[in-house]
């Protein structure tokens, strides 16, 4: 079974439509969608082996009783979902995965496409630049939590030194329930800028020249072109950084761990994807996971459908 | 020669804004060079008053790193020149040529991506052990360890990502209709405008989606672990993985170890650089 | 098709009864994956002689040293029983159950499993592991009976031990001296006394702890002091005991360190910190910590060895206690080569094999004859376990343990924070694993 021969809900829009268009557009019509296919199939065919069927296995999963480990397997029906609501861990985590993503993705965006746009004009050491603001995304979690570990040091570290100056004392960062989310975000903002930056870098690259030209003439501030032109050219690329990096936001897991290990101080920021990862490797218990991924899967696209209609057909067909 | 003040604040936001982005990798450097008494000093050392060359041959005696190497660098090839082939004619289909279920297709696409690693990694692995014909499997899969233990395993489940599909499903659709239409004018087949007029024009996407897909399967190290039992199929995040055992890690070994391992996606980056150029610039279009 | 794939997926020891909601579930895509991966409709076993290609699954002997140890080792073993290979997949503790659920999911586990403690009683139970036909008092003359136990579930033995760690009470001599004190402390009140005279705070900022508990994994660290009160998890017959009176003192002891005593500040530290071991930077007194911390010692503060400086004691209050984890050798029940499965556990449970586990690490030979052995000798921490094992005690011994050990952080923590009185805070945990036990 393929997800290729499911019935569309309607035609696309912008598809040539109608009964009367001339016979060389039909052609045409059905060459190009010919092409389509073939460009296609390998794709879908590999998507649908390799990540269609665990996609399957997880939604039969969730209403099921699987012991991994006695490999027996029985109908469940709606109990594993019931089971995890009645957690309170599970629903905390929640509440931190929601908190996390609503303060790192829009920051991190905001950040990312402001550096995007100073580092796309003509300027010295501009690759050093890009570099820079790109090496947090590759360098390795483990060696990051080191620095950051020191960083939220309570009694030496940066962050409380820097207070002091003010003549606060700062918290226990890490360690302290009320903060211990706040120093994550902060990491992971700073983690999480590089990537959407080179994303929006690479956008900016597809707005032609002329763009600018006519509004030059009329002699718009920088800021003034960057709302009026930039920001809506950029739509499909934000479109796309905002619904990656909510993905990724909501299935956070490494940088939480290793600042963080083990749900955090008193499960403060235990988030689901590690609750997901505890239930199925800790415990076992796969079915469960199941359940609590689908619970994961359905905020996913529930956000994913909403930003889809909110950037509206401009992301649509041509 | 005049400098603008503008551009003295710009470069000085710029700098500040970098140096708090390095901080990280520097300290990453400096420990990597740090004797074991240092790198545990309290209050951190933070220029070592040794420095410790040796940390770099102990760190890569501690595992096989060149076997490692060289399997993570075949690897993260084979899913980046995959990914791009597959990637951009599905990213293209889905943006380019209107047809039915197109739309149920593409959010068919972005929910496989909504469902955590660690829930698919299970049935996964069954799918590549029971790889029908493999491995001592007969036509049902049975019988044998499939693909389990091969190159196929490493390779072939990690290379198409639809995050890259995606990607440039929105990168072709900013690309303006005139272009396509021209190209058909002059008697262009739909794989020639893909292949000649369209793809030249996402280079910076295709440069972003090469050097994410290598990163990503530079990085992967659950996978790797799982579908092989063998040390010579086994990648360099599972050698950097042994420096942290339960109860101890071997801090300095670990960060002379993620050095060398974060090198080449620094010389990547760079090198992809050069891709970032206006695509327009050279398609002159009027 | 699907029907006949789904019941390979549910495994052929088990006998499966609802066949119909079987092949209901996997009825779709899952089948085409799951379902074809059970082994070839003919397979043949053998009983008597040891022979055959076995594999091994290894949480320790990593790293190209553990790699070149084992196999010399196997070399050994090979002299010994030359019809058996034995291809070994190396892996860590922390992808260890991964690699486990993977492999037993898809119906061909490895003939030998290294694990720890906890894991025994939900393997066994749940029909995955062999039962090694020991007699668990005759293994007493090899080992102390509080290592044979954790491999033993209802009676059978299931796994031998290969080798231990365990988590203790350490301290610092010179600082001890410093304060006019000269022995580590006997029981909770002297532990508290001593603690608070330890610490030492500047501007009301902590620098010196009095005991340090947070360095050490919080469940390994009130553990110890649980049983040294008199507590124990479950009661004989597996109902849970965690919240007794004596237990919830242990909770209450600690919490006293952080939030009366204040000889600790909670995020003082925290256990595998990139920021050290306080203990060896004198930033504390004495701590509960684990016995590799030794070797932590000898390498970055090698003068502390040589002037004698570490002391060890065990956590006391009503008995002596010490916490004792370890790794077990263990055999599929599913092997189709159980006598040289069988053999091979044997092996590494045996002086070599163990020994040069325990060297690699660190950690303490699980064989009382090693006791006397050079390396044991040279290693004062190890030697102090290997003195201490009559009042070792070890978790688990149920089969939901896995299930219900990962909440013990939290809910201690919650208790160290002030936000539940340890009382509550054990009471919610015990109502938790309660309900989980009766689940499975």
């Amino acid at each position: 079974m393929t997800v290729t021969s499911l019935p569309a809900k309607a035609p696309a829009a912008g598809a040539p439509a109608g009964p009367t268009r001339p016979r060389r557009r039909r052609r045409l019509g059905y060459e190009r969608r010919r092409a389509a296919w073939l460009m296609l199939t390998p794709a879908l065919i590999h998507l649908t082996w390799w990540i269609g069927i665990p996609v399957l296995a997880t939604f039969v999963l969730a209403f099921t009783h699987y012991d991994v480990l006695a490999g027996t397997i029985t109908w469940a029906g709606l109990d594993n979902f019931t089971e995890i609501f009645a957690d309170e861990t599970w629903n905390t985590s929640i509440l931190h995965t929601v908190v996390y993503t609503f303060f790192t993705v829009p920051v991190a965006m905001a950040l990312a496409v402001v550096i995007a746009v100073l580092l796309n004009a003509k300027m010295r050491a501009r690759a050093w630049y890009r570099a820079a603001f790109f090496l947090p995304h590759i360098t390795a979690t483990v060696a990051i939590a080191l620095v950051w570990m020191w960083m939220f040091e309570p009694n030496i570290g940066l962050f409380n030194a820097v207070l002091a100056m003010f003549g606060v004392n700062g918290p226990a960062w890490l360690s302290d329930p009320a903060f211990a989310m706040a120093a994550v975000i902060v990491v992971s903002v700073w983690k999480g800028v590089g990537l959407k930056m080179l994303i929006y870098l690479a956008a900016l690259q597809s707005i032609p020249p002329e763009t600018y030209e006519a509004a030059d003439l009329d002699g718009a501030s920088g800021p003034r072109r960057f709302w009026s032109i930039t920001l809506p050219l950029l739509k499909p690329a934000t479109f796309f950084v905002f619904v990656v990096s909510m993905i990724d936001a909501f299935q956070v897991f490494d940088q939480v761990y290793v600042l963080t290990p083990d749900g955090g101080p008193a499960n403060a920021t235990t988030v689901m994807t590690f609750e997901i990862y505890r239930t199925a490797f800790s415990e076992f218990r796969i079915s469960t996971a199941c359940a609590q991924s689908l619970v994961l899967f359905a905020f996913l696209l529930v956000l994913t459908v909403i930003s889809r209609r909110l950037t509206g057909k401009d992301d649509d067909a041509r | 020669m005049r400098v603008k003040p503008s551009r003295v604040l710009l470069h000085l936001i710029l700098a500040i804004g970098a140096l708090i982005m390095i901080v990280p990798f520097a300290w990453m450097l400096i420990s990597s060079l740090k004797s074991h008494a240092e790198i545990s000093a309290y209050p951190p050392v933070i220029w070592p008053t040794e420095w410790v060359w040796s940390n770099y041959p102990n760190a890569m005696g501690f595992a096989p790193f060149g076997t490692y190497f060289r399997n993570s660098l075949l690897i993260a090839v084979g899913h980046t020149v995959i990914n791009l082939a597959l990637a951009t004619m599905a990213g293209y289909a889905l943006a380019r040529v209107p047809f039915r279920g197109r739309s149920l297709i593409f959010m068919a696409i972005l929910a496989t991506m909504m469902i955590p690693t660690y829930t698919k990694i299970v049935p996964q692995y069954l799918i590549a052990k029971g790889m029908p014909f493999f491995g001592g499997n007969d036509y049902l899969g049975r019988g044998g360890f499939g693909w389990l233990d091969s190159w196929w395993v490493l390779i072939v489940p990690g290379a198409l990502t639809p995050f890259a599909i995606f990607m440039f499903r929105q990168f072709y659709l900013s690309l303006p209709a005139e272009l396509e239409e021209a190209a058909r004018i002059d008697g262009m087949g739909e794989f020639a405008i893909f292949g000649k007029v369209m793809t030249p024009l996402v280079k910076p996407a295709i440069a972003t989606v090469a050097l994410i897909t290598f990163e990503n399967s530079w990085n992967n190290f659950l996978w790797p672990l799982i579908v092989t039992t063998r040390d010579d199929l086994r990648v360099i995040q599972v050698g950097l993985a042994a420096f942290q055992q339960v109860e101890k890690t071997e801090w300095a070994y670990l960060m002379a170890g993620s050095t060398l391992a974060t090198i080449p996606m620094i010389v990547l980056f760079l090198f992809t650089q050069r891709y970032f150029v206006q695509g327009f610039a050279t398609a002159g279009i009027k | 098709m699907p029907r006949k794939a789904s019941l390979h997926m549910a495994s052929q020891t088990t006998a499966v009864t609802r066949r119909t909601v079987l092949s209901a579930a996997f009825g779709l895509g899952v089948a085409a994956a799951a379902g074809c991966g059970g082994p070839a409709p003919s397979s043949s076993t053998d009983t008597g002689e040891a022979s055959g290609a076995i594999r091994l699954l290894t949480p320790i002997f990593e790293g190209a040293e553990g790699q070149k140890t084992l196999e010399g080792l196997l070399a050994t073993f090979k002299q010994k029983y030359p019809k058996v290979t034995v291809e070994v997949d190396y892996t860590t503790y922390a992808k260890l159950n991964e690699k486990l659920t993977t492999s037993i999911a898809g119906g061909r586990p490895y003939d030998v499993m290294l694990m720890g403690v906890g894991w025994i009683p939900p393997f066994a139970a749940k029909g995955v592991l062999a039962d090694l036909g020991e007699n668990a008092d005759a293994l007493t003359s090899r080992f102390n009976k509080r290592v044979v136990d954790p491999g033993v579930y209802q009676g059978k033995v299931y796994a031998l031990p290969i080798m231990l760690d365990t988590r203790f009470g350490i301290y610092r001599k010179d600082i001890f001296a410093e304060a006019g004190l000269s022995a580590a402390p006997k029981n909770f009140d002297e532990l508290r006394d001593m603690g608070r005279k330890l610490t030492k705070r500047e501007g009301g900022k902590l620098v010196r702890a009095g005991v340090d508990i947070l360095s050490n994994d919080l469940r390994q660290t009130f553990l110890p002091l649980m049983w040294a009160n008199g507590g124990e998890l479950f009661t004989p017959d597996g109902k849970v005991a965690f919240n007794s009176p004596a237990s919830v003192a242990a909770l209450q002891l600690m919490t006293d360190i952080i939030v009366t005593d204040k000889t600790e500040d909670f995020g003082y530290t925290q256990p595998g910190a990139a920021t050290g071991i306080p203990l060896v930077q004198g930033r504390a007194a004495m701590m509960v910590g684990h016995n590799n911390v030794w070797l932590e010692i000898e390498k970055n503060a090698p003068d502390l060895v040589k002037d004698s400086k570490i002391g060890f004691f065990p956590i006391a209050n009503t008995r002596a206690a010490m916490f004792q984890g370890g790794t077990l050798g263990t055999v599929a029940a599913k092997s189709q080569h159980p006598a040289a499965a069988k053999a091979l556990v044997q092996f590494l449970a045996d002086s070599d094999a163990a020994l040069a586990a325990c060297r690699q690490r660190g950690n303490v030979p699980a064989l009382k004859a090693l006791e006397s052995s050079e390396y044991v000798k040279a290693n004062p921490s190890v030697q102090f376990a290997m003195g201490n094992l009559d009042s070792a005690f070890s978790e688990g011994g149920v089969p939901a343990w896995l299930e219900i050990r990962g909440d013990f952080k939290a809910a201690i923590e919650s208790a160290l924070l002030g936000k539940k009185s340890p009382q509550q805070a054990l009471d919610e945990l015990a109502a938790k694993a309660t309900q989980v036990m009766a689940r499975s």
